[in-house]
């Protein structure tokens, strides 16, 4: 377990950046791939090695931090949303209200879609929780975090290695 | 490596890339719209969404900002010639400094003020960080190919 300390910790901080108010406001599609980058790097360094990162390993590595990223981004946005019972969904639900009424479709699809998260609201709302919601985020983050993490693990590696080839050369 | 490797990539590159227009395909599919906050979540995790660095109109917007956007974008046009030209080479180190190095200063010098966010600029230079992207993705999934095959020998 003491090989993956560098992508859980890499992950664990992916996870809050792409959660804590303000600071999510610089979210970007490199933070990942940049996580899952500098748990080979940290890892490199720890090793004091310079061979080649196979590339299995900068998969798993990937994987590992796409997936802390996961795991902590939902337990913490789940945790900020009950405290606060405040959340993006809620915040946004006004926008989503008025982008639905400019699209040019039925009445009937309309209120479906609006009524499906005036429950979640709700539900957020008055207990600071809803089973939909974390299912949602938790599938979301998953799913995304995990193929950033991979591609990010993977990139990473080929410009890792790279750079030790320069430096052997 | 294989044709069919390298057109599932372009494949799910491109599925990525119509989630991210979605909002444009709904006059055309109307029923998407019961995705559209759903997936607009899903970006969210990898965007921070600002309305006015988004592309498109005063109705629809793409569901990332224009440098993602361009990001996402230069990754498919590459996949796309990936699947007609094989990338022999390993890409060199420079490649990737010299394509990340106008995003970059593109967003440092839009920080500190120096000019104002432009979308095209944006698109342009991330198109470009995308495009050269995919070459070290390319060779990095040529070599896990191999490392799993010789593993199975």
């Amino acid at each position: 377990m003491k090989k993956f300390i560098s992508p859980a910790v890499c992950g664990f901080a992916a996870g809050v950046l792409q959660v804590v108010p303000l600071i999510k406001s610089f979210a970007c599609c490199l933070i990942i791939p940049g996580a899952a980058f500098l748990s080979l790097w940290l890892d490199q360094k720890a090793s004091k090695s310079t061979n080649k990162i196979p590339m299995k390993k900068a998969l798993v590595f990937g994987l590992f931090t796409g997936l802390t990223a996961a795991f902590f981004g939902t337990v913490f946005e789940v945790f900020v949303t009950f405290i606060t019972r405040q959340n993006d969904v809620i915040v946004a639900f006004p926008e989503l209200q008025r982008m639905i009424a400019d699209f040019p479709l039925s009445p009937e699809l309309k209120n479906q879609v609006m009524e499906i998260f005036q429950t979640v609201r709700k539900e957020l709302m008055e207990t600071g929780f809803s089973w939909l919601y974390t299912f949602t985020i938790l599938f979301n983050n998953l799913i995304v975090n995990s193929i950033f993490g991979i591609v990010g693990g993977l990139i990473g590696a080929q410009i890792l290695n790279s750079k030790n080839k320069s430096s052997e050369a | 490596m294989s044709l069919a490797v390298r057109f599932s990539v372009t494949l799910l590159l491109a599925f990525w890339l119509l989630g991210v227009f979605l909002e444009w395909l709904v006059p055309i599919i109307p029923q998407l719209t019961l995705f559209v906050p759903l997936m607009h979540n899903s970006y969210s995790l990898v965007c921070h969404q600002q309305q006015s660095k988004l592309l498109g109109d005063s109705v629809y917007h793409s569901l990332v900002c224009s440098r993602c956007a361009g990001i996402y974008v230069g990754l498919f046009i590459s996949s796309i010639a990936a699947l007609f030209f094989l990338y022999r080479n390993e890409p060199p180190l420079k490649i990737i400094i010299f394509a990340s190095a106008p995003m970059l200063a593109d967003v440092f010098l839009c920080a500190f003020g120096i000019y104002s966010y432009s979308k095209s600029l944006a698109f342009i230079t991330g198109f470009l960080l995308g495009s050269a992207g995919f070459l070290y993705f390319y060779s990095a999934l040529k070599k896990l190919i191999q490392e799993l095959n010789s593993k199975k020998n």
